[in-house]
């Protein structure tokens, strides 16, 4: 710990003691710091935030820097030179149709990240919003919109999903993003509620409203703010959940359909041949699941790091 | 204590009551909803009125939903699109089945969680405790439809170990003994599939709660008048620290009809999530609109029992 917040002096007081002992006085850092400096401190994490990022490169920036941007291309000329294995051509060889399964799996990733991640800020501005709302006012407005989110909660999410997808959407990556975010909303809102009643009670909001600050800004620049640290966990965690559903909607066949491919639907895709070639199944199946490893790795790193309480080693 | 439980059932109401509103309201909204399903091209006019009159289609919403909730509640979802059968009837086939694969594997993953639980808060910070927790983090991060999936080709299409799919083998076994192993041997692959599902998250549960439970006085005491390790552990922490995870179970068990529909997709069990993803593909609305509320009261009343449980249990609580 810092030992100008021990001695609960400013750092100027502290500089005097700095050329007595200066192995014993760190330089001040900022919260942002410490909250950083404690993030990387945790490998689980730091390993989860490198493999998104390299991730993210092979997904986005792979098609055009490796060249295998043609998913869809039928690479082979005859039938029985289709389920090639990898080689220096494919490096994770070609499917059922003798397409290029490398392009097809840095394809699928973009729409099951683009997904994941769009849902994600779709479902968390729902969340905060109402959330915000019904902590702030309490009273009838708390009680309508957590008796909504009741209803919404009691309802079983997969059959939902499924009865809503099948009925509603065109299974584009669109209209499936739209769909996970009209329901992932639920855990943020009752989240921010729940920060927005105890905040709203605190000194630095009487003070603000003293100084006539209206509702619209006592609620979003100055609670919400320090509500931040919980929602940017739920968020990333919601990453992950979010891939899974898309996941498990598009292997029944209610979520995205082709010409647009997923991870998802690339696992649904292959399990017809896994006794002829494995790795249909195994290639889309693990990114899926080292993915949400990451996120879930950088989730619980980001709340050890946001979390006061926690004491430092 | 009684009085909480009563305000909680009366709160409970009206939200089923809601709840109910909203999923009618969405099957009826729902494009090629239950009018276009049953309209065959081929029918005439006539036909079709007594379709719509047999359907109870002719009425405005409202009064169908109002109609609807009447029969529901004495326990009467109409009759199936499909097989004209009472829903009823077929959910009643369909539940022990998936009540089957539930409870054999909430046992079996209550259990192992507990004790998985246990033993990496007991060794808090060894070598034990971090694989265990490396090992649930792969669990909850492991889709269940991949984890059947993989389940399935590697004990199933490579080792040729265990059947994949459905509840028996094909042809007639006469022997009683040897379809009940049949039978046991078709469950194997989902209950492991649907206990580490849960396995994961309770023992991460478990260990913190246990964690708790061992830094308290009375623990020391106990340890200090010569009660034996192990006793401490089972007798006088176990039974506080079990207390948390019992609401998660009950909240995870109101799923059911979620958890059970990839689980049972996946593996072809014919419960109730086979029957959801069977009915969606037909537009079987009447069975749909059944499960959907069905579901419901699972979640809402679980949830309740969750609560009523903890309050039950744990004395410290007060509800006002």
């Amino acid at each position: 710990m810092d030992i100008s917040d021990q001695l609960n002096v400013t750092q100027e007081e502290v500089e005097p003691f700095l050329e007595l002992t200066p192995a014993l006085v760190q330089k001040r850092r900022s919260q942002g710091r410490i909250i950083f400096d404690r993030f990387i401190r945790n490998r689980a994490a730091i390993v989860g935030a490198i493999f998104l990022i390299l991730l993210f490169l092979f997904c986005f920036l792979g098609p055009t820097v490796t060249r295998h941007n043609n998913p869809d291309a039928i690479n082979v000329t005859s039938v029985s030179a289709t389920f090639a294995g990898p080689s220096a051509q494919f490096p994770f060889g070609t499917d059922y149709v003798g397409r290029d399964e490398f392009a097809r799996a840095m394809a699928g990733g973009q729409v099951s990240l683009l997904v994941g991640l769009s849902s994600m800020l779709v479902a968390i501005i729902f969340g905060i919003g109402i959330g915000a709302f019904a902590g702030y006012y309490g009273g009838v407005v708390d009680n309508i919109l957590m008796r909504f989110t009741d209803v919404v909660l009691a309802v079983p999410l997969y059959l939902l999903l499924f009865v809503l997808s099948a009925s509603f959407t065109d299974h584009t990556p669109k209209s499936i993003i739209i769909l996970i975010a009209i329901f992932g909303w639920t855990y943020a809102a009752r989240l921010v509620r729940g920060e927005f009643l105890s905040l709203k009670e605190r000194e630095f909001v009487l003070a603000a409203r003293t100084i006539g600050a209206r509702n619209f800004r006592l609620m979003f620049r100055h609670i919400l703010p320090n509500a931040a640290g919980p929602i940017i966990v739920n968020a990333t965690l919601l990453v992950g959940s979010n891939i899974i559903l898309e996941s498990v909607m598009s292997y029944f066949g209610f979520g995205i359909q082709p010409p647009s491919s997923s991870w998802g639907n690339l696992v649904s895709d292959g399990q017809g041949y896994f006794g002829v070639d494995p790795k249909l199944v195994f290639i889309p199946g693990l990114l899926i699941f080292f993915t949400v490893l990451s996120f879930n790795l950088v989730g619980d790193g980001l709340r050890d790091a946001l979390d006061p309480y926690m004491t430092e080693r | 204590m009684g009085r909480y439980i009563i305000r909680r059932l009366l709160q409970a109401i009206p939200l089923l009551f809601l709840v109910s509103i909203f999923m009618f309201a969405l099957i009826h909204a729902l494009p090629g909803g239950p009018e276009a399903v049953i309209f065959n091209p081929h029918l005439d006019a006539a036909g079709r009125a007594a379709l719509r009159a047999r359907f109870g289609l002719d009425d405005p919403v409202p009064i169908q939903y109002f109609k609807w909730l009447g029969r529901a509640l004495s326990g009467d979802f109409g009759f199936s699109f499909v097989t004209n059968e009472p829903v009823t009837d077929i959910l009643g086939q369909r539940f022990p089945v998936t009540l089957q694969l539930f409870s054999s594997a909430l046992i079996l993953a209550l259990f192992i969680a507990i004790t998985l639980g246990v033993l990496s808060a007991v060794r808090q910070r060894t070598i034990v405790d971090y694989a265990l927790t490396t090992l649930s983090y792969f669990g909850i991060a492991m889709p269940i439809f991949l984890f059947g999936l993989f389940a399935q080709d590697i004990f199933g299409v490579w080792l040729h170990w265990l059947p994949t799919s459905g509840t028996q083998s094909f042809g007639y076994t006469f022997d009683p003994f040897g379809a009940f192993l049949d039978h046991l041997s078709h469950l194997v692959l989902p209950m492991l599939v649907l206990a580490i599902s849960f396995i994961a998250g309770w023992s991460r549960y478990m260990r913190s709660s246990m964690i708790e439970v061992i830094k308290q006085d009375y623990i020391r005491t106990a340890r200090a008048k010569g009660v034996a390790p192990i006793p401490v552990l089972l007798r006088h922490a176990l039974r506080n620290a079990v207390i948390p995870l019992i609401t998660v179970v009950a909240i995870d068990f109101g799923a059911v009809a979620g958890g059970a529909a990839i689980t049972e997709g996946v593996f072809a069990w014919p419960g109730m999530g086979k029957l959801f993803i069977d009915s969606l593909e037909a537009r079987d609305y009447p069975v749909l609109l059944a499960m959907l509320l069905l579901g419901a009261v699972f979640v809402i009343g679980f949830n309740l029992v969750a609560d009523i449980l903890y309050a039950v249990m744990d004395p410290r609580i007060r509800y006002s």
